[in-house]
């Protein structure tokens, strides 16, 4: 019974939003442009054409700036690493005093677990 | 459709008098789609404008002509829902900084408008505005172009990108929150919800 209420008025209140939509499509009818409606639209055009341009310089600049310095940066690196040892990583090893270290025995640990 | 492709692709290669075409061929469409979807006669052109100027940067992209209409009301439904999105932002602060002055003012206001002739419609808009705040923007919108403009749900289908089934649960849900705001704002009998899916 109670059920069979609220039914009955969910389905009331399912009419009437029904009937609010259609009112509501009539109330918002389309309206007439303005004698201005293209003239803002190429505007609107022209306006981001020009900011796009702006940003494009800017981002040609930035490019440019930066190829500039990854330039001198190459210059700079190859100029130390002339100065540098100029060798294949064993020759360097070699040149290294690492002959100098003594070699390691593992005789001798064998000789520290016998103590 | 109510321009040819080859219009169309006259605009893709730069063609401005094509351009105007098309604008002028779903310019009033577009006007009343925005007119449903924000309820704001007095922004509708502001927004028609923002959704031919995206229309014009995107045209390149188009390749088929099936996909135009869909595509022009999908971009008609996001530059509506940054203009809400904008316009409830703006309203807020707009609350916020007003005097107590000032609210009374606003208040007569309105009440000389409502012995206007278009009180009705206001009151109409005023009304679902109210009903589908309710729910966010995009279910507004859908909302919207479902009940209020009338589109199928294959329609809705090639607008989101979104199956029917999603779009069905989505749109019962937001309906479902209207009706259940509709008791504080038109004054209806408060009642409970019956539970269950309708569709």
């Amino acid at each position: 019974m109670m059920s069979d209420r609220l039914m009955a008025d969910w389905d009331e209140r399912e009419s009437r939003l029904d009937e609010l939509f259609r009112a509501y499509a009539e109330a918002c009818p389309a309206p007439e442009a303005s004698a201005n409606f293209m003239p803002g639209i190429w505007a609107g055009i022209e306006a981001r054409e020009t900011s796009r341009n702006v940003f494009g310089r800017m981002a040609k600049a930035l490019v440019t700036a930066a190829l500039a310095a990854s330039a001198i940066l190459t210059l700079l690196v190859s100029m130390n690493s002339d100065r540098g040892f100029s060798g294949t990583f064993v020759q360097a090893l070699t040149a290294d005093n690492i002959s100098q270290l003594e070699p390691f025995h593992l005789d001798r640990i064998s000789e520290m677990e016998q103590q | 459709m109510l321009v040819d492709f080859e219009l169309i692709q006259n605009a893709q290669r730069g063609d401005a008098a094509a351009f105007n075409q098309i604008v002028s061929a779903y310019r009033r469409r577009i006007l009343g789609t925005i007119s449903r979807l924000i309820g704001r006669p007095e922004d509708v052109e502001d927004v028609a404008q923002e959704v031919f100027i995206r229309l014009f940067y995107s045209l390149e992209q188009l390749r088929t002509a099936e996909v135009f209409e869909p595509w022009l009301y999908r971009l008609t439904v996001n530059a509506s829902y940054d203009y809400l999105r904008k316009n409830r932002r703006r309203q807020e602060s707009r609350m916020a900084d007003l005097s107590e002055q000032q609210v009374m003012m606003a208040d007569a206001a309105a009440g000389s408008r409502a012995q206007s002739d278009d009180f009705e419609r206001r009151r109409v808009r005023d009304t679902v505005a109210d009903l589908l705040s309710s729910v966010s923007e995009e279910d507004r919108i859908l909302l919207t172009l479902k009940e209020v403009e009338g589109l199928s749900l294959k329609e809705l289908e090639r607008i989101y990108h979104v199956n029917e089934n999603a779009l069905k649960v989505r749109l019962f849900r937001a309906r479902q929150r209207v009706l259940k705001n509709m008791k504080e704002v038109t004054g209806s009998p408060a009642k409970t919800a019956p539970t269950g899916e309708a569709e």
